[in-house]
């Protein structure tokens, strides 16, 4: 069996040069036009931001809709979105354009942000490096994975989702593709709704389904 | 005392540390020189005096140059700084040309180390013109700007932007205090060091020595605000805030900064402060000398909830502290104090001394809620604002610049 390549990643934030919007009719100017970068890291990158564990949504565009806009309503239509469901990122922007239109035809204000606080389209340089480190053995995985850093994880468990196999984490994709029968820990990855969870919660429920697994495999090896 | 990188393992994780090496390992031997225009005092002596040491314990050939300035200099050079934050300033060309003067003495003193380096990081506006006198660069060139430029006096700004337009990158700690320049914009928000006399853990008996000598009474909840007597930090709504509370509950309140003494404005602020708390026992106000860092830190800990009711704010990194102690921050809805408190979950953003009182009262009479905040508090620091996290960008930027990409993903 091919070794599992450990990779990790670091993150910079950058201005996207895109002027900041104001309201939700701008937002929409500049989400139509943005890069899939910026689109990009709106949706899929809010983990990775300096920010609290744990914000209402799990994008930039709902979270602001929601603090900002004030429009409740506009924040549950744009929070529910799972970016990784999409085929591409253009299909992505397609729906949230939709999203925007929709919500623009229902309100009889534009809603609009106070002075300062803004929508600012950001986009990331990412540094891809090879840690070094292998994993020989599925049984080897919670071990290895409890020593990652949460940068890794995002890589592995997100990132990957962006990358062939489109839609799939790269802990799973290796398991598929590896000699050997390893369903149990397949579903048990695939079971993680990713969505939901903060970048060490994802860490430590890899672990845990990882090892209940091996759990369970022990018990039935000794009956 | 510095650290190596190898002392905050127990803080922040094996991995990260060993993420870190990794980095620095793809940056061995790179000359990278910071420049900035004072060794102590203030917010960047602070980053650099623990982040050059760090980058040499990762194998980077890292320096550190402060630049000199002449008597007539630094007002020039205030006067840049207020109004590039906004401030009306007034800029004579003779100002102007002390400001290409000073720079161009101290690019002959430089011009070596400056012309040899991979890397070169300028920081804030003092050393600013330094690029354009460097004509023979080999190395590329960042502008670390501190403070918010978002909405600058147009009479400084115009001609400022054209010391720095040229470099090939900048950085600003928040994207809100960013201007429109010509090359990538970078975001690295600043970060506190856990092991510095500020953040370090003290023992009981500090605390208790610290209590006794300012009088705190340890059966009664305790509100602190750190911070220098600036209006912008509102410390009399502090007092009154703190009044409101008292109708109900027994509280003691310290406002503690330092510096007023040598700062016009300050002393009038703390003056106003001095008369607004009336000869009220349980308002401590303190003048702290400038390196009474164990002793802030001690306040901070002995505090039941930390206040920072800015009007007015950049990062607040007395706020990344006060999270840092494990406690509930109530602050002032501006700068990166809305970065840092999360409502319900690190403390409460207000906007009034009522607003301050009623979040205040909240939480003192729900201590497991507190006790939640604080917990959460100190993780999300630890993720997110510790000295580890700012190397680790410092250094993917260093990496992408240094390789000359410009593509948004690179692989080494």
């Amino acid at each position: 069996m091919e070794p599992f390549r450990v990779i990790d990643c670091a993150l910079l934030q950058k201005m996207s040069g895109l002027p900041a919007a104001v309201n939700l009719r701008e937002l929409r100017e500049r989400i139509a036009s943005c890069s899939r970068n910026v689109l990009y890291h709106h949706f899929c990158e809010t983990l990775l931001a300096p920010a609290f564990d744990y914000p209402d949504y799990r994008n930039d565009l709902a979270i602001w809709a929601k603090q900002r806009l004030g429009d409740e309503v506009l924040a549950e239509r744009l929070g529910i979105i799972d970016p990784y469901s999409f085929s591409s990122m253009d299909d992505l922007r397609k729906i949230v354009l939709e999203i925007f239109d929709e919500r623009l035809s229902e309100a009889e204000v534009i809603p609009s942000a106070k002075r300062g606080y803004e929508f600012y389209f950001m986009e990331t340089t990412i540094v891809i490096f090879d840690t070094g480190n292998r994993i020989n053995h599925p049984d080897e995985l919670p071990t290895c994975i409890q020593n990652m850093t949460s940068s890794s994880i995002y890589f592995h468990m997100l990132e990957a989702r962006r990358r062939p196999i489109i839609g799939l984490d790269d802990f799973s994709t290796w398991l598929q593709t590896s000699e050997g029968s390893w369903d149990h820990y397949i579903s048990a990855i695939r079971s993680i709704d990713v969505m939901f969870f903060t970048l060490t919660e994802i860490k430590n429920e890899l672990v845990r389904v990882l090892e209940a697994v091996q759990d369970t495999s022990r018990s039935v090896g000794h009956q | 005392m510095i650290q190596a990188l190898e002392a905050y393992e127990g803080i922040v994780g094996t991995p990260v540390i060993r993420q870190l090496r990794m980095l620095g390992e793809k940056l061995k031997g790179i000359q990278v020189t910071h420049v900035n225009s004072t060794s102590e005092g203030g917010g960047v002596a602070e980053i650099l005096f623990w982040m050059v040491p760090l980058m040499r314990d990762l194998g980077i050939d890292a320096h550190w140059k402060v630049m000199r300035g002449s008597n007539d200099f630094f007002p020039v050079t205030k006067s840049i700084h207020n109004g590039l934050q906004g401030s009306p300033a007034f800029m004579s060309s003779k100002d102007w040309e002390i400001y290409e003067r000073v720079n161009a003495e101290n690019f002959e003193e430089l011009k070596d180390i400056l012309q040899q380096s991979n890397i070169v990081i300028v920081h804030d506006p003092q050393p600013a013109p330094l690029l354009k006198l460097c004509e023979n660069r080999r190395g590329k060139w960042i502008w670390r700007g501190h403070i918010d430029i978002s909405r600058p006096s147009r009479r400084v700004w115009i001609p400022f932007r054209s010391y720095v337009e040229g470099y090939d990158s900048s950085i600003f700690s928040m994207f809100q205090f960013a201007q429109p320049l010509p090359h990538p914009q970078y975001i690295i928000p600043p970060s506190i060091d856990p092991l510095s006399p500020k953040n370090i853990d003290l023992n009981e008996s500090e605390l208790e020595s610290v209590r006794q000598q300012f009088k705190l009474d340890p059966k009664r909840p305790l509100l602190v605000q750190i911070s220098r007597y600036d209006r912008f930090k509102d410390p009399i709504g502090v007092i009154e805030a703190y009044r409101m509370i008292r109708r109900v509950l027994p509280v003691q309140l310290v406002l503690a900064g330092g510096g007023a003494t040598d700062d016009p404005e300050g002393k009038g602020v703390l003056d106003e402060v001095m008369h607004a708390s009336d000869g009220d026992p349980d308002i401590h106000v303190l003048l702290l000398p400038s390196d009474a860092h164990r002793t802030i830190n001690a306040l901070q800990r002995l505090a039941d909830i930390i206040i920072q009711k800015s009007i007015k704010e950049g990062f607040g990194l007395t706020v990344t502290e006060g999270l840092w102690k494990g406690k509930p921050v109530i602050g002032g809805d501006v700068g990166g104090i809305q970065l840092q408190v999360v409502n319900n979950h690190t403390g409460y953003l207000v906007n009034t001394p009522e607003g301050a009182a009623h979040r205040i009262r909240f939480l003192l009479q729900h201590r497991n809620i507190m006790q939640q905040m604080g917990n959460a508090a100190r993780q999300f620091v630890r993720e997110n604002f510790l000295l580890t996290r700012n190397l680790r960008e410092y250094l993917t930027l260093i990496l992408s610049l240094h390789r000359g990409e410009t593509k948004a993903r690179i692989e080494v």
